[in-house]
């Protein structure tokens, strides 16, 4: 394994240390404090990693075989518009996820899980840095007429809101959504991680074995204090109990199955050799993978609870509670449940049609939102994102807009002109639908003062 | 010669595997200890995710090796491969599950360009003493000293 390191030119890099000012403060102390948490591991360094001696050919797709392309330049116009697509969208997810965990990072209750998640989000910047790196590098004129300042201050500008990917446009309420973050939505990293290993574009497949290794990292700060949460509330010891991470689960869960894309797509980037699954296959994997999570952590939960159980059993034992029954005074309601593949979903195949959370369908609106009242946490549902969702959803009810209108309702970024001194940024802006021959409309909200210029 | 278990995959452990070490650990040494499992896998995890392996049989974890490579240890400045931590389902034993865990962490090593690899044995364990030897381990000059506080 050899391993190349590589910094940007100096405008690029010292854009992203200023953005990491900004959005990562604790930064220094995270690194005066590395001794202490991570003795004798490598410091943390901002960087660009590429591996070498990785497979140089085509590993999928039409052009299976032949060589990989180290110049988008060289690539079809339309296999390098999906990756320049692809690229950006990373980025933003590195960075936006930052500006998520900043939030609650202050109210862990527990030093060590703190500084996981603290050196997870440094590791976070490091993927964004990775991934501007290759806007950088290489030349994107055939798909873009951004240059490369355009394009890192564009990515460098988003905040939470203007992200490319909507996971990444909810807020954080406390730290159980930076824990359960992790393991949820970082796995859908690790998913889209491994399957750009395979990429065509050679110096996007030579950036991925690093960021896996860290990814690996990353899910482990979510699993692990879930389970220690998870006995915790089997003792009554916690403060945080079983409820609080069912609701989290719910909350995040169908923003990361979204994340794959809608369930019928996919074979593009298969066809071009970006990625080796289509949408749903790898969505279907991911589902599956958390269901054995929630599995691990209920029978951790059991045998906290019952520490005269074995594995068996334990295993015995969740059976005959998930059909109903009460074992040792333990209910179905006192474990953690997978929600239906197509509760709360927005996006994708099931988008907007009222799903409940074990897979019932609502037909009014009003008992629907009711039912979201017991499944979502409370603050939460006091948000911006909640408010779009509810607001969206009546339109379809009301027929005013159609599910896939509102699908594709999220946030896209344009540079908007203007008198305001940040005018050359990008902003937040949606189209909202309008009667045939009107002009649509747009709702503005003002881009954060601009923290990293290039 | 040991009989090979067909089927039997060797891949990195992750955090998902963290359920399955406590088990077969339960299994081995009869004790319940999740939150050392926890802890321990987190630590490879960060340190070195691909050094750490875990042997799969039908979908089914049957055994777990934790190591990493280091330089500075006791002294070595070289960089060395160590393997600190093993186990394999008593219903797995003797089918070879171990050697092909350890031969996947070696070249894991030989990759991160260690050119030894090292383990600690206790000599009571002498199931632990002979899978080493078979595999080719020597005793080595190093000696571990212990005071009692």
């Amino acid at each position: 394994m050899s391993v190349k390191t590589t910094t940007m030119p100096k405008k690029f890099h010292d854009a992203v240390l200023k953005w990491k000012d900004a959005y990562l403060p604790d930064y220094e102390f995270l690194l005066e404090n590395w001794e202490k948490h991570f003795p004798r591991e490598p410091r943390f360094e901002l960087c660009a990693y590429r591996e070498l001696g990785m497979c140089t050919e085509i590993e999928c797709g039409d052009m299976q075989g032949k060589p990989k392309y180290t110049q988008a330049g060289a690539m079809q116009e339309e296999q390098a518009h999906h990756l320049h697509g692809a690229i950006r969208a990373q980025a933003s997810t590195e960075f936006g996820s930052i500006q998520q965990h900043r939030l609650t990072l202050a109210r862990a209750q527990d030093e060590e899980e703190q500084f996981w998640i603290l050196r997870m989000m440094a590791e976070e910047l490091r993927h964004g840095y990775q991934m501007l790196h290759l806007l950088v590098e290489d030349d994107w004129s055939s798909v873009s007429k951004e240059s490369a300042s355009d394009m890192i201050e564009d990515i460098l500008s988003m905040n939470t809101g203007s992200h490319l990917l909507g996971a990444f446009n909810i807020d954080f309420d406390s730290f159980v959504d930076n824990v359960v973050f992790c393991a949820l939505i970082d796995r859908v990293g690790k998913y889209q991680l491994a399957m750009q290993k395979i990429s065509a574009y050679q110096p996007m497949a030579e950036s991925m074995p690093q960021m896996l290794r860290e990814e690996a990292f990353h899910l482990a700060s979510g699993v692990v204090p879930m389970r220690r949460w998870m006995m915790q509330a089997a003792k009554g010891e916690g403060l945080i109990s079983v409820d609080m991470l069912q609701r989290a689960l719910n909350k995040w869960l169908p923003r990361g199955l979204e994340m794959f894309g809608d369930e019928r797509g996919g074979g593009t980037n298969v066809r071009y050799g970006l990625k080796p699954m289509k949408n749903a296959e790898a969505q279907q994997q991911y589902y599956q993978e958390v269901e054995k999570l929630v599995r691990d952590l209920n029978v951790r939960y059991l045998r906290a609870r019952v520490p005269s159980f074995g594995p068996s059993e334990a295993d015995a034992a969740l059976e005959r509670i998930l059909a109903g029954e009460a074992v040792e005074g333990i209910r179905r309601e006192d474990l953690l449940h997978m929600p239906s593949p197509e509760f709360y979903r927005r996006r994708g195949v099931p988008a907007f049609r009222m799903v409940g959370f074990a897979g019932e369908t609502f037909a009014d609106v009003g008992a629907y939102l009711r039912h979201l009242e017991q499944h979502l946490p409370d603050a939460y549902r006091a948000g911006r994102d909640y408010l779009e969702y509810v607001d969206t959803l009546r339109q379809v009810a009301r027929g005013e807009l159609e599910a896939k209108q509102a699908a594709a309702r999220m946030p896209t970024l344009r540079r908007v002109g203007g008198s305001c001194p940040c005018s050359k940024s990008v902003r937040w802006v949606v189209d909202e639908p309008r009667p045939a021959g009107d002009n649509p409309a747009v709702i503005e909200t003002p881009a954060p003062p601009v923290p990293a210029t290039v | 010669m040991a009989e090979t278990a067909t089927g039997v995959r060797v891949r990195p452990a992750d955090e998902m595997d963290i359920s399955a070490i406590v088990g077969i650990d339960e299994k081995i040494g009869g004790h319940y200890r999740p939150e050392v499992w926890e802890r321990r896998v987190g630590y490879y995890l960060r340190r070195d995710p691909e050094a750490s392996v875990v042997a799969e049989a039908d979908g089914r974890v049957v055994g777990f090796m934790l190591g990493e490579v280091r330089s500075g240890e006791f002294g070595i400045e070289e960089t060395t491969g160590w393997v600190e931590h093993l186990g394999v389902d008593p219903g797995f034993r003797g089918k070879a599950v171990g050697r092909q865990m350890l031969d996947a962490m070696l070249e894991h090593f030989r990759s991160r360009g260690a050119r030894s690899v090292q383990t600690l044995v206790d000599e009571e364990m002498g199931e632990i003493l002979s899978f080493f030897s078979a595999l080719g381990f020597e005793p080595s000059t190093l000696r571990p000293f212990v005071r009692t506080l």
